[in-house]
């Protein structure tokens, strides 16, 4: 071997190929949004809580240890396995720890829509292209929660489904095998199952069938139902993540389960996406399969119903997206825009084709661990990743430590999770993000205090409250400051807690 | 021979049924400013355009771009009453879905069917007021461009220009017109430029002409009495940023609620429909179905435009759809083929009279349902009733005994109809939200939701009865601060810091 030939061996592995580079870039933005995936949602404090008792404890709890309301109270613990792996994060690495599996995850999940967009098209620039509208309007639910390893798994069982259909793949063991992990690490495992029955109904649809391949979808869904089961609470599982789909107030009360607000600018690539499907399809000149339809249609509804199904909607909706997209191009051959599109791609394809690729990604994710544990702040505002002090009661909790108030508090239902993160087991909450667990009742009381409803001190007395956390700005606030029953013992900018006179 | 074919019986049935869908209780929070408005206009005999209505814009200029609508309910009130409005919102759903109709292929059943659901999503708007205008104008424009581009000659694109001045004076929506134009007319070129299908377009002239009518719609719509203030009118509107937080319409849709979801089923139908044919969309259809459905997302309130121009595409489509499984089906299963040859004997010998009398009964039936309709959704009592359940009608009955001079602050839904039934107590918000702007609008949702400035927003207007529904968390800040109730009921409470002036 001669020294080109040497040099040449090294750049095959240096180089990235696009989707590498792909999945670089999209962990490199998913670390740089690390303080804002932490801070948008409030649950985080609470995962990282269960997690930390299962591991301390060596048991899940099927009971509830968290709240004064519902103390004792079955309990499904229905992300226990999430909730583990974000403690051994936050264990090894703090919260950079969480943002790091965090990105890690999303950066997979993403990388694994550009291979799939690949794999349907045929053509890298457009599953690039694809990628990057996919991140644009999926993005908008890259938080540090459990959803995260269902926009994997998502992408992971769509990818196999699909083998499934096009007859590339015989087995239909990994299916269970995935659902099992699935089930225990998030509640929308349930997910998986609307993509088999999209794909089994559509293969049934379709005229010429593959009884081979039908047969082996057959086996697919009620061995992975079955699979589901194994988790700590078995059936209840089921139980609890469709009692909560079925009961509209706690859906339309629970802020990533309302629809996407458009108006909202975040939201827009996500409605160009919804745009840029009805254009491909309305220019197709060949009628779609079933399958695709079917996850099309099944998705894009269940997205506008629910903003946190956007990711998996673009998990489904991307490479078939492209694979239509990709048709329509090749057919265009001679209008000058898509010659000049398709000689890039040929390029690319030549240059790709002697590309191992791979120390890219390697050492993005490796330096990231590097300079995160030497203490650099690599998100984009240089803020570090940490819990805000303007969304979270963050010196609040700092004063309640050194002033601890015995007896039941009231708490902000967004900032549950962190006074579980900060204060538990010291301190028990009133409610916290477990909408689920909580249910309707408590749920309605919690709204009839915070909007001061008729009849809302009933509440303060039914569960003996004597100390209130709420946010500074709420009416709330501004009634009990004029109330002479209670008194302001702490006040910052976000946060304000009253004590019951004669209380503490 | 039937009196009624088969292809007109459909569509008047179903047009029967969507007038019983459309007439109902005229109850609207923004009918009534634009009755009082309507009504200055008609007894000053110039059009109302300084506010007099209001506390906190009293004295300034406000471009009333639906001052002839105004004028028309104003005059329907007068003729007929309530009932007289309810019947002229249902006249109007009816008409805009006929032009819909018209602009449907494929068989009678299958554009019935497709017109019931366009109704369904269109419903959603359905209200007395000027915008049910722009629902019908646009139903017009683009049966004018449907028939122009099919059938060719200058008539109907002639028509268009005289549709944007009578918009510029009914309704601010005109906008909807501009665009659905503009959007025509790109499908047109696109569908040239691009590869999927040339034959049956325009020409280059045609588009041309096209272009032409569009510009001089922009021009055309300046005949009003606001002139090029009109032009203004949609930024103005959509300018206000507190829009979506205070009108339902002008938010994001929201599927958790049923009566939102038949668009869903629209759109969803539409990609079904485009994904089986395997036949490309005309660009006159596609393009303005991508633009109008962006628009139906960003805010329900289009919704109706939307439907109106999906309607058509969806038939056209489903049509193909339909025809060819049909033609495969017989080739499949003999039996099918068989069996609709048999059906088709039986209807031939169906006895043409019994038809007749079928069809007259079936017609004279849904007529006599939509009278019953029209007389039981404006019975006084539950007219009445339903006026109690949406607005303070005992508080404003309170109201009538008091000074009218105090400077009050209102709930934004109760302040139409406290224009119109007192029209000596001048509000400090109502349905004009491009009159009050940002400014206003986010002090009364600071008073609303309680924030921590609200008492010195009180002072800063120089509130001095507070008229708020009775289960408000304002009511409970006020009573801390030492305001008194005047008057309360299950609906309403006025606060007062002091009875006397």
């Amino acid at each position: 071997m001669n020294a080109r030939d040497f040099v040449q061996n090294i750049l095959k592995y240096i180089l990235p190929r696009l989707g590498e580079m792909f999945f670089a870039v999209v962990f490199a933005a998913a670390i740089g949004l690390g303080p804002q995936m932490i801070n948008v949602d409030g649950d985080l404090g609470r995962h990282i809580t269960l997690g930390n008792y299962i591991l301390d404890a060596g048991t899940i709890p099927t009971q509830d240890v968290f709240s004064f309301s519902k103390l004792g109270d079955p309990l499904t613990p229905h992300e226990w396995l999430s909730d583990v792996l974000f403690s051994l994060a936050h264990k090894i690495a703090n919260l950079d720890g969480i943002v790091w599996l965090t990105a890690l995850v999303l950066s997979l999940a993403f990388w694994l829509i550009y291979k799939q967009s690949l794999q349907l098209s045929n053509l890298s620039v457009l599953a690039l292209l694809g990628g990057i509208i996919g991140v644009g309007a999926g993005s908008l639910h890259w938080l540090t929660r459990p959803h995260i390893f269902t926009i994997l798994f998502t992408a992971l069982w769509s990818i196999e489904l699909e083998k499934v259909r096009l007859g590339l793949k015989k087995g239909w063991v990994i299916f269970p095998v995935m659902m099992v992990v699935w089930a225990n690490l998030h509640g929308a495992f349930i997910a998986g199952l609307v993509v088999w029955a999209m794909v089994f109904l559509g293969e049934l649809f379709e005229k010429q069938k593959n009884w081979n391949q039908l047969r082996v979808l057959i086996w697919i869904g009620p061995s992975s139902i079955l699979a589901s089961l194994i988790n700590p609470d078995g059936l209840g599982i089921w139980k609890t993540g469709l009692g909560f789909l079925g009961n509209q107030y706690l859906v339309s009360h629970t802020a990533e389960y309302l629809p996407p607000d458009f108006q909202n600018p975040s939201f827009w690539p996500f409605l160009g996406v919804i745009g840029i499907s009805i254009l491909i399809l309305g220019l197709s000149k060949r009628r779609i399969k079933f399958a695709h339809l079917f996850l099309l249609a099944s998705w894009t509804a269940m997205a506008l119903y629910s903003a946190r199904n956007i990711p998996l909607y673009i998990v489904v909706a991307i490479p078939i997206l492209c694979e239509l997209g990709a048709k329509l191009i090749k057919e265009g051959r001679g209008l000058w825009v898509v010659d000049w599109f398709l000689n890039l791609q040929e390029r690319i394809t030549i240059t790709e084709r002697d590309i191992k690729g791979g120390l890219v990604a390697a050492a993005t994710v490796l330096l990231s661990i590097y300079l995160l544990v030497s203490g650099l702040r690599l998100d984009f505002q240089n803020r570090g990743n940490v819990f805000s002090g303007e969304i979270f009661p963050v010196k609040a909790v700092d004063w309640l430590e050194d002033n601890p108030i015995q007896g039941n508090g009231f708490n902000y239902f967004p900032w549950g999770g962190y006074l579980l993160y900060r204060l538990w087991p010291e301190q028990l909450v009133f409610i916290d993000g477990q909408t689920d667990f909580y249910g309707e009742d408590l749920t309605r009381e919690y709204e009839q205090v915070i909007t001061m409803q008729t009849g809302w001190q009933k509440i303060f007395s039914k569960y003996d409250i004597n100390w209130v956390i709420i946010p500074e700005d709420s009416p709330l606030a501004a009634y009990l400051a004029d109330s002479d029953d209670w008194e302001t013992s702490y006040r910052d900018q976000t946060t304000r807690i009253f004590i019951l006179n004669g209380e503490n | 021979m039937p009196w009624i074919k088969e292809e007109k019986l459909y569509p008047i049935l179903v047009l029967i049924l969507i007038f019983i869908m459309a007439v109902r209780m005229p109850m609207d929070t923004d009918m009534w400013w634009h009755l009082r408005a309507g009504e200055e206009t008609l007894i000053s005999g110039q059009v109302y355009r300084i506010d007099t209505f209001s506390s906190s814009r009293a004295g300034q200029s406000w471009i009333n771009h639906s001052w002839l609508s105004q004028v028309v309910m104003a005059l329907l009130l007068r003729l007929g009453g309530l009932p007289a409005l309810s019947i002229w919102v249902a006249a109007c759903a009816v008409f805009s879905m006929g032009l819909v109709y018209l602009q449907m292929e494929g068989h009678p059943l299958l554009r019935s069917a497709v017109l019931i659901l366009t109704a369904m999503v269109t419903s959603v708007v359905w209200s007395p007021r000027p915008q049910i205008l722009s629902l019908v104008l646009l139903g017009l424009m683009s049966w004018l461009l449907f028939n122009f581009r099919k059938k060719g000659g200058l008539k109907y694109l002639a028509g268009i220009p005289i549709l944007f001045i009578l918009w510029g004076n009914l309704h601010g929506g005109y906008v909807l017109g501009l665009i659905y134009l503009g959007a025509f007319m790109a499908g047109e070129v696109l569908e040239k430029i691009l590869f999927w299908e040339t034959a049956g377009g325009l020409s280059w002239k045609e588009v041309g002409l096209i272009a032409g009518t569009l510009v001089l719609g922009f021009v055309l719509v300046l005949i009003n009495p606001f002139g090029w203030e009109m032009w203004k009118i949609p930024f103005n509107t959509i300018g206000v940023e507190t829009l979506q937080n205070l009108i339902n319409e002008w938010s994001s849709p929201d599927f958790h609620q049923a009566y939102q979801q038949p668009f869903l089923w629209m759109l969803l139908g539409l990609l079904a429909a485009l994904s089986l044919t395997g036949k490309p969309l005309r660009g006159y259809r596609l393009v303005p179905v991508v633009i109008f459905a962006w628009a139906a997302l960003v805010a329900r309130r289009n919704f109706g435009p939307f439907a109106i121009v999906c309607g058509p595409a969806l038939a056209d489509q489903l049509d193909f759809v339909l025809k060819n499984w049909a033609q495969k089906a017989r080739r499949v299963v003999p039996a099918i083929e068989s069996f609709l040859q048999s059906a088709e004997a039986n209807k031939m010998a169906f006895n043409n009279t019994a038809r007749n009398l079928l069809n007259v009964t079936l017609i004279v039936l849904l007529s006599v349902t939509a009278v019953v309709k029209t007389i039981q959704v404006n019975e006084p009592e539950l007219v009445s009733q339903a006026e109690e359940e949406m607005f303070p009608v005992g508080a404003v009955e309170w109201f009538k005994d008091q000074d009218q001079s105090y400077k009050i602050f209102n709930d934004y839904n109760w302040g139409g109809y406290l224009i119109y039934h007192l029209p000596d107590l001048p509000v400090f918000v109502d349905g004009r939200t491009d009159l009050y702007g940002d400014e206003i609008l986010n002090d009364y949702l600071d008073l609303v939701f309680c924030k921590e400035n609200w008492k010195a927003t009180l002072i800063e207007y120089e509130i001095e009865l507070i008229l708020i529904p009775s289960d408000s968390c304002l009511k409970e800040l006020a009573l801390t601060e030492g305001w008194k109730t005047h008057y309360i009921d299950g609906q309403a409470v006025v606060l007062g810091i002091s009875t006397e002036k």
